[in-house]
C-alpha cells in the first residue's frame, strides 16, 4: 500500500518536476518459490548480497516443501519465479502453456558429486557393488516422474537393461526412502550427497556411484509464468540478470578444481556459506554446505538439447502428455548463447 | 384381569354446529431419503460443472472437466489397470478394517465393561488417537517393511482407536435401569450381555462401523504411500505428482464411489442387525 503510494507520489512528481531531480524509481516487487535447499543457492545471494536490489527488484522468497507445489504457485500466479527441480509433473503443467523456463539451476556434471546411488547393507552384504547389478534389484524413489525415477531411466538406456528389470518403488517422501534403506526394504535408493553421506556416517548405507558418473544431465531450472514473459519482459530480464551475477559468485566459490582435478573451496566458499546457512533449513553445518554445493553453471546457461531429451524420455514412458511441445516451455531470449542448443 | 377403565361420557356435538377440523400438528421433522432427487441434484452440478469447464470459466489448469475425468476412468478401464487397482485397494481396505475394528471392538468393550481396562485404556487411548498416521510412515516401514503389512497397518491403526471409542461410549451408553432390571431378576452376567449390551450398544457400534470405514477409505491414500504400484490410492498419488489432474480426479472419483458401495452395503447390515427395533 505504501509502496504503490510512493510510486504514484514519484509518477507524479516525475510529471511536475522538470526542474526538480529525478525521484529514485520504487522497486518492483516480485516473488520467487524455492525450497529450502542449497541448489537454489543463487537466488539466496542474489538477494543477500543486494544484486536484486541494484536491478530495482524487491524480491520475496517464498519457501516450499517439495517441488511440485513450486510449480503451482507460479503457474497460479501465486509466485512470479520458480526454481527447482524438473519433473514430469512440472512437463505437464508447463505443457498447458503456463511456464517457461528461462535459465538453469544445478546439473549433473562430471567431477561434482550430487545425487547418489546407495545400496543398503544387506544388497551390499549380498554383493551388490556396482550400477551395472542394478536390474533385478529393488530402488526407493520419492515419486512417480520424480528427478530419481529419471535419473533410473537414463541409467537403464545407458546400460541397455529395461527400467521394468528394476522394481521402483515411489515412498512419496525423502524421510520414507531414508527409513526403507534403514530397514533394508530395498536394495537401494538415490538421494542427494549430503543425505548420502549422512547415511553412510551412520553405516546405513554404502555409496556405489554417483549420477554424473553415469548420466550427466540438466536437473533443475529457474522459470516463470507465461503471463510474464509475455507482459513483463524487462522485469524478467533484470530478475536473470541478478541471477546470473550471483551464479558467477557461485561458481567462483564452489566450482573450482585444482590441477588434479579435486575440489578446493577457499575464501571465497567462506564468504557465501554463511549466506547459504541463514536460507537453508534445517541449518547446514559447513561440511554439508560443502556436500551439497551441486555444479551451476556460472552463467546460468541452460543445456537445452537436455530438456528435449528428458520431455521426450517421459512421453515415452507415458508420463507426460504426448501432445507436449518443449519449445513452448522454453524462452531462451534472456541468456544469450546457452548450450547443447538442438538444431532447428 | 385389569378392570375396565370407565369412560368419560362423551359431550356431544352441538346440535347444527358442523365439527370444527383439527389439523394434525404433529406432522414434520420427519426427513426422508428420497431416491430420485439425489439423482437430479447429482446431474444438476455435473451439467454445472461441465458447463463453466466448456465455456472456459473453470480452466482446464485448475480442474478437468467431467468429460475429461470419465476419458481418464474410460482408460483405465480398456488398459485393465482399473481392476487391479479396486482389487488391490479392496484387499488392503478389508484386512486393515477387519483387524483394526475387532481389536478396536474387544477393547472398546472391555472399556465399557470393566473398571480396569476402563481407567487404563482411556488416557492411553486419549493420547494416541491424535497422532497423525502419516507422521509415522517412515517408522512404520522399519517395522513392517514396505510390502502390504504396513499398508494394512497404516489403516488398521487408523481404524483402531476410533473404533475403541464408538464401542466404549455405545456400551457405556446402555440404559441402567434396563441392566439393574435385570440383575434384580437374577439374570446371569452372560445372558445380560448378550440379551441387552450387545443389543442396546449395537446401534453405536454399527455408527462406528460407518466412521471407520469412511476413515479407512481415507487412509488408503495413506498407505498406498509405501511403495504401493498398485491401488487406486496409489493410482492418485502418481497422477498428483504427474499433475495430471483429470487421472487425479478420476481416482478420487473412484473413491467416492467405493464409499457409497461401502455405505450402501452397510445399510442392509444396520436393516438386518437392527431389525428387532
Amino acid at each position: 500500500m505504501i509502496r504503490t503510494s510512493l510510486a504514484a507520489a514519484g509518477l507524479l512528481l516525475g510529471l511536475l518536476g522538470s526542474g526538480m531531480p529525478a525521484p529514485a524509481r520504487a522497486a518492483d516487487a516480485v516473488s520467487v518459490a524455492a525450497l529450502h535447499f542449497v541448489s537454489s543457492a543463487p537466488i539466496f545471494i542474489a538477494k543477500d548480497k543486494g544484486y536484486f536490489a541494484a536491478e530495482g527488484l524487491d524480491v520475496e522468497i517464498k519457501f516450499f516443501d517439495a517441488a511440485q507445489p513450486i510449480a503451482v504457485a507460479v503457474a497460479a500466479g501465486d509466485a512470479d519465479f520458480g526454481i527447482t527441480g524438473l519433473t514430469a509433473g512440472f512437463y505437464n503443467l508447463a505443457a498447458k502453456g503456463v511456464l517457461k523456463i528461462i535459465a538453469a539451476q544445478s546439473r549433473e556434471e562430471p567431477g561434482y558429486d550430487f545425487v547418489a546411488y546407495i545400496v543398503s547393507n544387506k544388497a551390499w552384504d549380498a554383493g551388490f557393488r556396482s550400477v551395472t547389478q542394478y536390474p533385478g534389484k529393488s530402488v526407493g524413489i520419492t515419486q512417480v516422474g520424480s528427478t530419481f525415477h529419471y535419473n533410473m531411466g537414463m541409467l537403464a538406456e545407458k546400460l541397455g537393461f529395461p527400467l521394468s528389470a528394476v522394481a521402483l518403488k515411489p515412498l512419496q517422501s525423502i524421510p520414507n526412502v531414508v527409513a526403507a534403506l534403514k530397514g533394508n526394504q530395498v536394495d537401494s535408493v538415490l538421494l542427494p550427497n549430503n543425505i548420502a553421506l549422512g547415511l553412510v556416517a551412520q553405516h546405513a548405507g554404502h555409496i556405489i556411484g554417483y549420477v554424473w558418473q553415469e548420466t550427466p544431465w540438466q536437473l533443475g531450472a529457474l522459470f516463470t509464468s507465461a503471463k510474464n514473459v509475455a507482459k513483463r519482459r524487462d522485469l524478467v530480464q533484470r530478475f536473470v540478470r541478478a541471477y546470473q551475477k550471483a551464479c558467477a559468485d557461485y561458481a567462483a566459490a564452489f566450482l573450482q578444481r585444482d590441477a588434479s582435478g579435486k575440489r578446493v573451496f577457499g575464501a571465497k566458499a567462506d564468504a557465501l556459506i554463511p549466506i547459504i546457512q541463514k536460507y537453508v533449513q534445517p541449518r547446514p553445518s559447513r561440511a554439508q554446505v560443502l556436500a551439497s554445493v551441486s555444479y551451476i553453471d556460472p552463467k546460468a546457461r541452460l543445456e537445452v538439447g537436455d530438456i528435449y531429451r528428458q520431455v521426450a524420455w517421459y512421453q515415452k514412458m507415458g508420463m507426460v502428455d504426448r501432445s507436449a511441445k518443449t519449445a513452448t516451455m522454453l524462452d531462451l531470449g534472456f541468456i544469450p548463447h546457452q548450450l547443447d542448443m538442438p538444431r532447428q | 384381569m385389569p378392570e375396565p377403565v370407565p369412560t368419560r361420557p362423551q359431550a356431544a356435538p352441538p346440535e347444527g354446529e358442523a365439527r370444527q377440523r383439527v389439523l394434525f400438528r404433529a406432522g414434520g421433522f420427519e426427513p426422508s431419503a428420497g431416491r430420485i432427487a439425489p439423482w437430479i441434484a447429482f446431474a444438476f452440478i455435473l451439467a454445472g460443472w461441465q458447463a463453466a469447464s466448456s465455456s472456459g470459466i473453470l480452466p482446464a489448469l485448475f480442474m478437468p472437466s467431467p468429460a475429461a475425468v470419465a476419458a481418464a476412468l474410460w482408460n483405465q478401464v480398456t488398459s485393465g489397470t482399473l481392476l487391479m487397482n479396486i482389487g488391490y485397494s479392496v484387499e488392503r481396505i478389508v484386512w486393515g478394517w477387519l483387524i483394526g475394528s475387532s481389536l478396536g471392538l474387544l477393547l472398546g468393550f472391555a472399556m465399557g465393561m470393566f473398571s480396569l481396562a476402563r481407567s487404563v485404556g482411556l488416557p492411553i487411548v486419549s493420547a494416541l488417537f491424535p497422532v497423525p498416521k502419516i507422521a509415522l510412515l517412515p517408522l512404520l516401514i522399519l517395522w513392517f517393511g514396505i510390502g502390504e503389512p504396513s499398508k494394512i497397518a497404516v489403516i488398521a491403526l487408523g481404524v483402531f482407536f476410533p473404533y475403541i471409542i464408538s464401542t466404549y461410549t455405545a456400551v457405556d451408553g446402555v440404559p441402567r435401569n434396563l441392566i439393574r432390571m435385570a440383575l434384580s431378576f437374577g439374570v446371569p452376567t452372560g445372558a445380560i450381555v448378550r440379551k441387552i449390551v450387545l443389543p442396546g450398544a449395537m446401534p453405536g457400534i454399527l455408527a462406528g462401523f460407518r466412521i471407520t470405514t469412511s476413515i479407512a477409505l481415507i487412509l488408503l491414500v495413506a498407505a498406498e504411500m509405501i511403495g504401493a504400484r498398485y491401488g487406486i490410492g496409489a493410482f492418485i498419488l502418481a497422477a498428483g505428482n504427474l499433475m495430471q489432474t483429470d487421472q487425479l480426479v478420476a481416482g478420487v472419483a473412484l473413491l467416492s464411489i467405493l464409499g457409497l458401495i461401502i455405505a450402501f452395503i452397510l445399510g442392509y447390515l444396520e436393516r438386518w442387525l437392527l431389525r428387532w427395533r
